[in-house]
């Protein structure tokens, strides 16, 4: 390979049809394609490998978001419907303690009529049994009255007009008391 | 003043003398500049956050741009051209700007633009037949045989319009400005930077776009079922 210098080369020129452009053609497309894998290794390729990574990222995160969303919305409808179901439950449970208890208080109250009614029973049995024990007293306690009188009269020799008069008065006190 | 492509040296390589001119060194300084934002940008790509901001905004907006275009003029199974579109249109677009730095642009040089056009010219015919096979080739010969002939014309005639395209407005626009930095003085106040902007960003940014449009659409007609050539 020969260097020839400036001063001793060809003349330059705007345009010219020979084989010296197309060698120079040659180089500069040589130039170009050299400069094309140069910048697509070092630049292109980098770049456009950036931005889809980016993109892909995005696009990545969307699509989780999309799920996310799905997913919030079919809990937020099992939600939902699980509230249905609770108010449900709670109307039922509310009915159904609202019914027991009206059986319990049912209960109770018949329960109540019933002891109140033994408890009237007993106390009126109570009550006349009493009186039996009271009037068998009474008899009892009028006889020693009685007997008493009699002592009283037979101590004091009564005659048969005053021994009557006081049989009446007693008798007739007897029966004021009774 | 002299717009000529400078021969810088030349090489004689098993005996076939090839030229180094202003055009080639332009194209490695860009190389090398391309180059190194590239390390910066893949440097920093570590540190990138989710949610963009500043650079690392300006680098995913490219991308994602030259995606979207790709995608737009070429279909979503084209996709993996976009590392090779991407990479001429950084390529073409800072050759088109570098004027402004004082260099020759090479896309000022036909040279590189039919090196560029040539690229997709190939890269044409490879999709067309891979995605079409048989029909593609066949295209040639529709609506009837005896239009062969027109539709290989047609054919060839892409490059050569996609290239002259850009080599023509880019090569005027610095034609343009050096002729306004050769004027008396008092017509290098602002004008220079006036035409800077429009021919050299303004027209850099459009016929980089279109340049790389064209190249895609071309390629999307012909890997598509159905198309004609």
């Amino acid at each position: 390979m020969r260097l020839l210098l400036a001063a001793a080369t060809p003349e330059g020129r705007i345009f010219g049809l020979d084989a010296q452009t197309l060698i120079s053609a040659g180089i500069i497309l040589f130039n170009v394609c050299l400069l094309a894998v140069v910048l697509s290794l070092i630049l292109y390729k980098p770049v456009r490998k950036f931005l889809k990574k980016r993109a892909d990222g995005i696009r990545e995160q969307l699509e989780t978001s999309k799920n996310d969303m799905a997913r919030a919305n079919e809990l937020k409808a099992l939600y939902e419907e699980k509230l249905t179901e609770t108010d449900a439950e709670r109307i039922r449970i509310l009915e159904q303690a609202q019914t027991h208890a009206a059986e319990r208080r049912r209960k109770l109250m018949e329960t109540a009529e019933n002891e109140i009614a033994a408890m009237k029973a007993q106390a009126a049995a109570d009550i006349q049994a009493e009186r039996v024990r009271a009037d068998e007293e009474m008899r009892v306690q009028m006889i020693e009255v009685a007997s008493l009188m009699a002592e009283k009269f037979v101590a004091l020799s009564l005659d048969a007009q005053t021994h009557n008069r006081i049989f009446e008065e007693s008798m007739a006190e007897l029966e004021h008391a009774l | 003043m002299d717009f000529n492509n400078k021969v810088l040296w030349v090489l004689n390589i098993f005996g076939v003398e090839v030229w180094i001119t202003q055009t080639i060194l332009s194209t490695w300084i860009i190389m090398l500049v391309l180059i190194i934002l590239a390390v910066v940008v893949r440097l920093t790509l570590r540190k990138w956050k989710q949610i963009p901001s500043g650079f690392q905004n300006v680098v995913e907006l490219l991308v994602e741009s030259f995606d979207g275009i790709v995608k737009s003029a070429a279909g979503e199974k084209h996709m993996g051209l976009g590392n090779w579109f991407f990479t001429v249109f950084a390529f073409v677009f800072f050759s088109n700007i570098v004027g402004i730095f004082g260099l020759r642009p090479p896309t000022a040089d036909w040279a590189t633009t039919f090196a560029l056009a040539m690229a997709t010219f190939i890269l044409i015919q490879v999709m067309g037949i891979r995605h079409r096979k048989g029909k593609y080739l066949k295209s040639f010969f529709e609506p009837s045989f005896i239009f062969f002939p027109l539709n290989l014309i047609g054919e060839l005639a892409r490059p050569i319009s996609l290239s002259f395209r850009l080599f023509g407005n880019v090569l005027a626009g610095m034609i343009l400005t050096s002729l306004i930095y050769s004027a008396p003085i008092y017509l290098r106040f602002a004008i220079p930077a006036v035409l800077h902007v429009y021919f050299d960003l303004f027209s850099g940014i459009v016929q980089t776009y279109i340049f790389c449009v064209l190249s895609l659409t071309f390629i999307g007609i012909a890997a598509t079922p159905g198309n004609e050539t």
